[in-house]
């Protein structure tokens, strides 16, 4: 094809920059979205009913059924495609010149908030991490816990503990859970308009009262976790080394 | 269009009816305080110059920068220079009057002083676009605005001039379709409001993407749909808009910009599958 020349001239980055956006573009619905929703979901755990802590336990040693193969599974299936779509995503922050002073679109306020809420998710997500998972061990983090010597289920427990261990860390939580699920909830509008799918403006509104509807209900899963684990008492849950310290804790309120 | 200094061209109906309106007005002692960002040459260096232009009903911002012409005295009562700027039709038409006026972009031959003080009774703000070089005043190069129509072929490719029948018959649905893309008179207001459209991105912007789509669309010009898509596929295309949909808001045309954006992130879509498959 005659394109098919000069784009040969082209570098590779070039060449293949279409195809580079839309992997951004995927990335950022499967698999990262969709991770977001599973990892809210099971978060949210905390709130079922029955004793305390025990579904969401279940829920977390269900993905830890994968043993040996669960890092690679993370490595693979989720921090890789974050870290392609976090960076790319800064190189594309960087062809942006936001006028949203100037135009106060709510279109445009949107398309503003897409790349601040990606940047506040980039730096939670870090911090985030290095405090649960046992990556972070090496740095002095990782204080999530399946188990504890015993056997006993500390999920909830040492979830609870991170969380609580000082004031300010639940509202860094609160911050990073709502511009994660407006990032993903207005990412998955413009992804929309992106693949050609919403093509005219009434398709383009309908989808984003879906999407808003979508972003609501994440952020209020999001957020009842976190006050779930806030308000879990840990104190005498994590002292006790017998099979039931989780069931042993209670709500505090 | 080059302006004459004097803010007087042939074309210029409206000129005249304005002029009658001062002699039989005389306005009415109200002056209009009009501030400009002014700029001698393309290498920059710009200041602030304020007027004071007596009010006349009816006036439109292309009438303000005429009688600032005829009378370049500055609201310091130094004599100044007529105030460079661009226009042809003054019907908005054309595209060539396009500036920021109070902070937003548009053409001085449709922006109305009394609409614009109702908004701002503090008085009228000029600038020149921001995104294209400056070459007088509010006088700006949009010529990368034909540069990018060039690279998407926004034309029906004919070879030669002698009779070659009648063309395709083209479906009311299809006209109703392809029109409101056709009014796009390059004027630049898309790519001045939008985001992406600046000097560290390489993005080709709105209306040339639009322009792309109404070409594809045409029967004849379909010849050609390949090679615009591989420009919307390539560096600068369709991939570098962010969706802010502030195109289709600031578009005099109320041309529907963001349904040509997302036929086109379709179509680029179905085109890399189709060449990656060897059709
Ligand atoms: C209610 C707030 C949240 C709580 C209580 C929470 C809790 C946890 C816990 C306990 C882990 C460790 C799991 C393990 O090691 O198996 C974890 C990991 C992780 N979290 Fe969160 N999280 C919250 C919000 C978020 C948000 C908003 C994001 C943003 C996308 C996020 C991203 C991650 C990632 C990427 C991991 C590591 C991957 C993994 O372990 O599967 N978390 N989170
Ligand atoms: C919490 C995890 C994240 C999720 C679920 C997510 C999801 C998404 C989705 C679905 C889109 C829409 C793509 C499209 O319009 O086609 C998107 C776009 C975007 N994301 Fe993320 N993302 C995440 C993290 C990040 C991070 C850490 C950054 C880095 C700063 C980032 C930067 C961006 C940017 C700049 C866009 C706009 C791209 C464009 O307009 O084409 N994202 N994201
Ligand atoms: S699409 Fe509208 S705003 Fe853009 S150049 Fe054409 S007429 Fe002007
Ligand atoms: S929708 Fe795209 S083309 Fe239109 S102003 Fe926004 S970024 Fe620019
Ligand atoms: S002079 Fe033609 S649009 Fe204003």
């Amino acid at each position: 094809m005659a394109e098919h020349e000069h784009q040969a001239a082209e570098s590779p980055a070039d060449k293949y920059y279409f195809l580079i956006r839309r992997l951004h573009s995927l990335t950022g619905l499967v698999p990262v979205g969709v991770f977001l929703v599973v990892h809210l979901s099971i978060n949210a755990m905390v709130l079922a009913p029955g004793p305390v802590g025990s579904e969401f336990q279940r829920s977390v040693e269900r993905i830890h059924s994968l043993g040996p193969l669960l890092a690679p599974v993370e490595i693979v299936g989720i921090f890789l495609p974050l870290l392609f779509h976090a960076l790319l995503g800064f190189v594309i922050i960087f062809t942006c010149q936001s006028n949203a002073q100037q135009y106060r679109y709510g279109s445009n306020i949107r398309y503003m908030l897409q790349r601040a809420t990606g940047i506040i998710a980039f730096v939670f997500i870090f911090y985030h991490v290095w405090q649960m998972h046992w990556f972070g061990e090496w740095a002095g983090g990782g204080r999530f816990r399946l188990y504890d010597e015993s056997g006993g289920a500390l999920a909830a427990t040492t979830t609870a503990a991170t969380i609580q261990a000082a004031w300010w860390i639940a509202p860094i939580y609160a911050i990073g859970v709502l511009s994660a699920v407006y990032h993903l909830a207005n990412g998955i509008w413009t992804s929309l308009i992106t693949w050609g799918i919403t093509i005219r403006p009434r398709s383009q509104q309908a989808a984003g009262y879906v999407c808003a509807a979508l972003g609501i209900v994440l952020s209020l899963a999001g957020l009842g976790a976190l006050n779930g684990f806030r308000a879990l008492n840990v104190t005498e849950g994590t002292a006790q080394k017998t099979g039931h310290s989780v069931t042993a804790a209670t709500r505090d309120r | 269009m080059e302006e004459d200094p004097n803010g007087k061209h042939p074309m210029s109906a409206t000129t005249h009816i304005h002029q009658t309106h001062t002699l039989s007005h005389e306005g009415n002692g109200r002056k209009i305080s009009v501030k400009v960002l002014r700029q001698s040459d393309p290498r920059g260096g710009s200041h602030w110059e304020t007027f004071e232009v007596p009010y006349e009903p009816g006036m439109n911002v292309t009438t303000v920068l005429q009688r600032i012409a005829a009378n370049p005295t500055n609201a310091e009562h130094e004599h100044s220079t007529p105030v460079a700027y661009d226009s042809c039709c003054l019907e908005e038409v054309c595209g060539a009057c396009t500036m920021v006026i109070n902070g937003r972009v548009r053409q001085a031959c449709s922006a109305l002083v009394d609409s614009l003080l109702a908004d701002s009774p503090e008085g009228i703000e000029l600038r020149p676009m921001t995104k294209f070089k400056v070459v007088r005043d509010l006088f700006v190069d949009r010529s990368p605005m034909f540069a990018a129509l060039k690279r998407i072929k926004a034309w029906v490719a004919v070879d030669g001039y002698h009779d070659i029948g009648p063309g395709p018959r083209i479906s009311p649905r299809e006209q109703d379709e392809a029109y409101p893309l056709s009014r796009c008179m390059t004027c630049g207001c898309c790519v001045e409001a939008c985001p992406q459209f600046n000097d560290h991105s390489t993005f080709i912007g709105p209306a040339a993407i639009s322009q792309a789509i109404l070409f594809n669309a045409h029967p004849t010009a379909r010849v050609e749909r390949d090679d615009r898509l591989a420009v919307l596929t390539g560096v600068g295309g369709i991939v570098d808009c962010g969706n802010s949909q502030n195109c289709v808001k600031v578009c005099p045309k109320d041309i529907p910009l963001t349904t040509s954006i997302a036929k086109a992130g379709r179509d680029t879509t179905l085109y890399k599958i189709r060449q990656w498959f060897g059709r």
